[in-house]
């Protein structure tokens, strides 16, 4: 895979890549292996290790894992242009999830080998460590939002709700920001239904019965110990009134 | 005289939080800068010592050994704000004066002072003369639920009495019965507390529903709150945690024990 040059602009998008410029992403494509597909075929398999990044070039592949019955869910769909693993290359770390092929499809398979052969040079490496962190912010940045709505909510202030658009910003990471407006969503639902209840705030109907009182009461006062009381009651009262 | 006040807490039934909203006043009536006495009239079952962070083994004389004349009213009363511990809440207390006066005037005691002639003058005297030892503002005194013996001799020494209801029929039917009596035994001023009020009600609508039943000032609604459940027992809540709703209620009912001195 080398003199494919439409490769570079979908290169350009996968993230840990997008701080690069042109001539380090043609070596990247250099060093990028072509596979095909055919539908059904498994590309990464869920607990596998990660060792290496795959960009779309055509067909679909979908990503799937087990649910608690064993049976396969489907995560997500994925199409030209999309990468799928990137973030292996960087940590190593396992499969999340599955990828399996849906139709005819051909990917470019970067392995860490050689993307670790790219990123010896200090301005490829810097400009990936600058982007993982600018993406770092970002979710930081979100969380801590996150943490702030939370917080309003419980204290059962919605005001933020009015403002939700202005709070996700289109230039955001586009996870963070699907997340946070689940969020919103999520908090709108749960408003109508908090205003809902409000509507339905139970009508006080509160009922002595009359005759009952003036008996249970007759009962107590009709004592010799409460005439004494009653009595001795109203002379302590008298005597303070004087002091 | 004696200028102090005699403060009874009392519910129809139990558990309405009579022993937390009798703990609680008293801790703001005397941040308040008020000398404040607390009557313990159940230290068997976990009572308000309890909540003031105290053991019942510390307590050695009750007021029950004043009547017999088997103690002194110095020998009796605890300084809480000289016992504080390390709680959050309690330890606000520690510059005020607060004085916990354990006693068992309930079931068997009752009676037996009862039959020992011990009577409401001398109960009246007990609790006069623990005013006047320690020159106090208030005295506040946590009754036991129900109309018995006890209790009206309570209502009928006190200045003051609020009564904590919940609100629902059952709560409302017993407590016309105790306003009636207080009535009857012209406790000059009578307060109306709901507590625990669930969150389905309109509290404004709320207070002014009991208000028309019972003609009578609702000092305060205060919720249902899961926070005061949890707390149970191991601190003042009103203290510690001064922000929450059932706090800012409380507060408002202590605001009225005062304003009483302004009248
Ligand atoms: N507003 C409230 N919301 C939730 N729980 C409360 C509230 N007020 C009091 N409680 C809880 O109710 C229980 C009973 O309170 P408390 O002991 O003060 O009532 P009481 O009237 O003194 O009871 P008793 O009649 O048994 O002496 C406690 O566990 C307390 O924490
Ligand atoms: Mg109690």
């Amino acid at each position: 895979m080398t003199d494919d040059v439409d490769i570079i602009p979908q290169l350009k998008k996968i993230a840990i890549f997008s701080g690069l410029s042109d001539d380090v992403l043609v070596t990247i494509a250099q060093r990028a292996t072509k596979r095909k597909l055919a539908p059904g075929d498994v590309l990464m398999k869920k607990g596998d290790p990660g060792d290496s990044l795959f960009l779309i070039h055509e067909g679909w592949v979908k990503i799937t894992t087990v649910d608690s019955k064993g049976e396969e869910l489907i995560l997500n769909k994925w199409g030209a242009g999309a990468a799928i693993g990137e973030m292996s290359l960087l940590d190593g770390g396992m499969r999340s999830a599955s990828a399996v092929a849906l139709e005819d499809t051909e990917v470019l398979e970067l392995s860490r080998e050689a993307f670790e052969e790219i990123v010896k040079s200090p301005v490829v490496s810097l400009a990936i460590i600058k982007d993982s962190t600018r993406r770092l912010r970002f979710a930081t940045t979100y969380i801590e939002r996150a943490i702030d709505l939370a917080q309003k909510i419980a204290a059962g202030d919605y005001s933020f709700l009015e403002q939700s658009q202005a709070l996700i910003n289109d230039n955001d990471d586009s996870k963070a920001a699907q997340m946070l407006s689940a969020f919103f969503t999520m908090v709108r639902k749960v408003k109508e239904r908090e205003d809902g209840l409000k509507q339905q705030l139970e009508k006080l109907t509160f009922e002595i019965d009359q005759t009952r009182r003036k008996k249970e009461f007759e009962e107590i006062t009709g004592t010799e110990f409460y005439a004494n009381l009653k009595e001795q009651a109203k002379a302590l009262r008298e005597k303070r009134a004087q002091e | 005289m004696n200028k102090g006040k005699i403060v009874s807490i009392h519910s129809f039934r139990g558990g309405t939080g009579k022993s937390n909203t009798t703990a609680n006043l008293a801790a703001q009536v005397a941040l308040a800068g008020k000398r404040v006495g607390v009557v313990d009239t159940d230290i068997q079952s976990p009572g308000i010592h309890v909540l003031f962070g105290l053991d019942e083994r510390k307590m050695g004389k009750t007021m029950n050994d004043f009547l017999h004349d088997k103690a002194t009213i110095r020998e009796i009363g605890l300084p809480i704000h000289e016992n504080v511990g390390g709680a959050v809440g309690l330890s606000k207390l520690k510059d005020t004066h607060i004085w916990l006066f354990p006693s068992s005037i309930s079931g068997r005691d009752i009676s037996q002072i009862l039959k020992e002639g011990v009577d409401f003058n001398k109960l009246n005297v007990g609790l006069q003369t623990t005013i006047s030892e320690f020159d106090l503002d208030y005295l506040f005194i946590d009754t036991h639920p129900g109309l018995n013996e006890e209790t009206l001799l309570s209502i009928a020494t006190s200045d003051v009495l609020i009564i904590i209801l919940r609100p629902d029929n059952q709560d409302l039917q017993g407590t016309s019965v105790t306003v009636d009596i207080a009535r009857s035994l012209d406790v000059p001023n009578l307060f109306l507390m709901i507590n625990k009020a669930l969150p389905k009600y309109d509290p404004v609508q709320l207070k002014k529903e009991i208000e028309l039943q019972f003609n009578a000032p609702v000092a305060g609604v205060l919720p249902l709150s899961f926070d005061m459940a949890d707390n149970a027992s191991s601190d003042l809540f009103s203290l510690r945690y001064p922000d929450h709703e059932w706090s800012k209620g409380l507060r408002g009912v202590a605001e009225a024990i005062l304003a009483l001195d302004n009248k």
